[in-house]
């Protein structure tokens, strides 16, 4: 074995290994080349004493207050971490209040804007049918028709141009002095109303608002005669002019 | 509950089972206490950073990776860590240089006065030498030689190659040998710190 070859092998032993080495051929070296038998020596002078060293530190530990405070702090830790993890284990539970939180906020609002909703209805209606209550004929003052007086019924004598001849009665629905109009719903319900025919097709947002009943003198058609021969019908007026329905009157 | 490996207790407390945590502590707190003593020279450093090691765990110990290693070779990390920390505040100077009272007087005592002081001399010149030592070749003297850690142990604990461990303890060896050679041919101030120890 060469110095160097020596000196490889020591560099991969331990200092333990090297303060008693088993490999003859390093001993051998050692004996035989006083350089690296000296550097052997110090080394296993070195280990000698680290074991001394070692030995003599061996027992030595933290004091038993390190381990107090550090069961302390340990406490501390966990008392602090201990609500985190019980969130983190109900996060169903935690969900499910969350949702229906959501859900009683929802349902507040909508029945807030209902009752708004319905509010303006009512207000709505009043206004409307405040007016009409101090007349006589309910279409006096909504219709442009002009009035004429016939056998104490409050008739209305359509313009020339409309060539129709209108009889503005008091309802049947409504004979009961109710001052609520009846609308195309309302009277298509009940049994009196059941005659009546729609004339147009009815979009419900228009057809279930206000309307009136006006009893009118219609020409029949394919007579000979346009001007003489009529035939009375209940119409069904809306406030926007337009005739939503109709019945004859026998 | 001592049956149970190091990781299993780690898990165990941070769960925050307190037996699991007192046992890991008792178990590994010998070897982390005795790295920084013979890494600073003092038995209070050495306990602070005890100390802060397992807080360090206490509060970061989710972040121990079992498949990167051991929890030991952790623990050496977080308190090479410290003790570095330790080293570079004001007092680490004297540190190194004198030696506490209190770790010479906790030495062995031998019942021939003579050769007690001898020891103690010698084992006052090593760990003089050691902790004259670059922090770098101290820190694989400490672990391989003294906490009989292997290399690759070592490695692990120190973030680096196992040839690398090796090369540090050879080179660290070689200034050992020497630094005690001149101690031994001039022994002036080893001398009055075992002389004021005997005394």
């Amino acid at each position: 074995m060469t110095c160097r070859e020596f000196k490889h092998t020591a560099a991969s032993l331990t200092l333990w290994e090297l303060s008693r080495p088993g490999d003859k051929q390093i001993v051998d070296h050692a004996e035989a080349c006083p350089q690296c038998g000296a550097w052997l020596d110090r080394q296993q002078t070195l280990a000698v004493e680290m074991q001394v060293l070692q030995a003599q530190t061996a027992g030595r530990e933290a004091g038993p207050y390190v381990e107090r405070a550090l069961l302390q702090v340990f406490r501390q830790a966990t008392s602090k971490r201990q609500p985190v993890v019980a969130l983190r284990s109900a996060p169903v539970a935690f969900r499910l209040s969350r949702f229906f939180e959501l859900g009683a906020y929802a349902a507040v609002a909508a029945a807030i804007i209902v009752a708004l909703f319905l509010g303006v209805r009512l207000l709505e209606q009043r206004t409307v049918t405040a007016p009409v209550q101090g007349q006589s004929t309910p279409a006096a003052s909504t219709s442009p028709v002009q009035p004429a007086q016939t056998a104490g019924n409050a008739t209305v004598q359509q313009p020339a141009a409309a060539s129709l001849k209108r009889e503005v009665a008091a309802h049947p629905v409504s004979h009961s002095g109710s001052t609520r109009r009846p609308s195309v719903a309302a009277a298509s319900q009940t049994s009196d109303d059941a005659d009546y025919v729609a004339l147009m097709f009815c979009d419900p947002l228009i057809c279930s608002s206000d309307a009136q009943v006006v009893r009118m003198e219609l020409p029949v058609a394919g007579a000979g005669d346009h001007d003489t021969q009529t035939q009375v019908a209940d119409v069904v007026v809306g406030d926007d002019g337009l005739v939503r329905a109709m019945r004859i009157v026998n | 509950m001592q049956n149970l490996t190091d990781e299993q207790l780690l898990a165990q407390a941070l769960a925050g089972d307190e037996e699991a945590f007192t046992v890991l502590y008792r178990r590994r707190q010998g070897p982390v206490f005795r790295f920084a003593l013979h890494m600073s020279g003092s038995a209070q450093v050495a306990e602070e950073v005890t100390q802060d090691v397992f807080v360090f765990l206490v509060q970061r110990g989710h972040d121990f990776d079992p498949s990167r290693g051991a929890l030991g070779a952790y623990l050496f990390g977080v308190a090479r860590n410290y003790v570095r920390r330790a080293l570079e505040r004001s007092y680490s100077e004297a540190l190194l240089h004198t030696p506490a009272d209190d770790e010479a007087q906790s030495l062995v005592t031998e019942d021939d006065p003579a050769e007690g002081i001898a020891r103690r001399q010698s084992s006052n010149a090593l760990w003089k030498a050691v902790l004259s030592l670059p922090e770098h070749y101290r820190e694989v003297v400490v672990l391989c030689d003294l906490q009989e850690q292997s290399y690759a142990q070592a490695a692990e604990a120190l973030g680096c190659a196992i040839g690398t461990i090796r090369s540090r303890l050879h080179r660290a060896h070689d200034m050992l040998g020497k630094k005690l050679k001149h101690s031994a041919a001039a022994p002036g101030p080893v001398s009055r710190v075992t002389a004021r120890f005997a005394s």
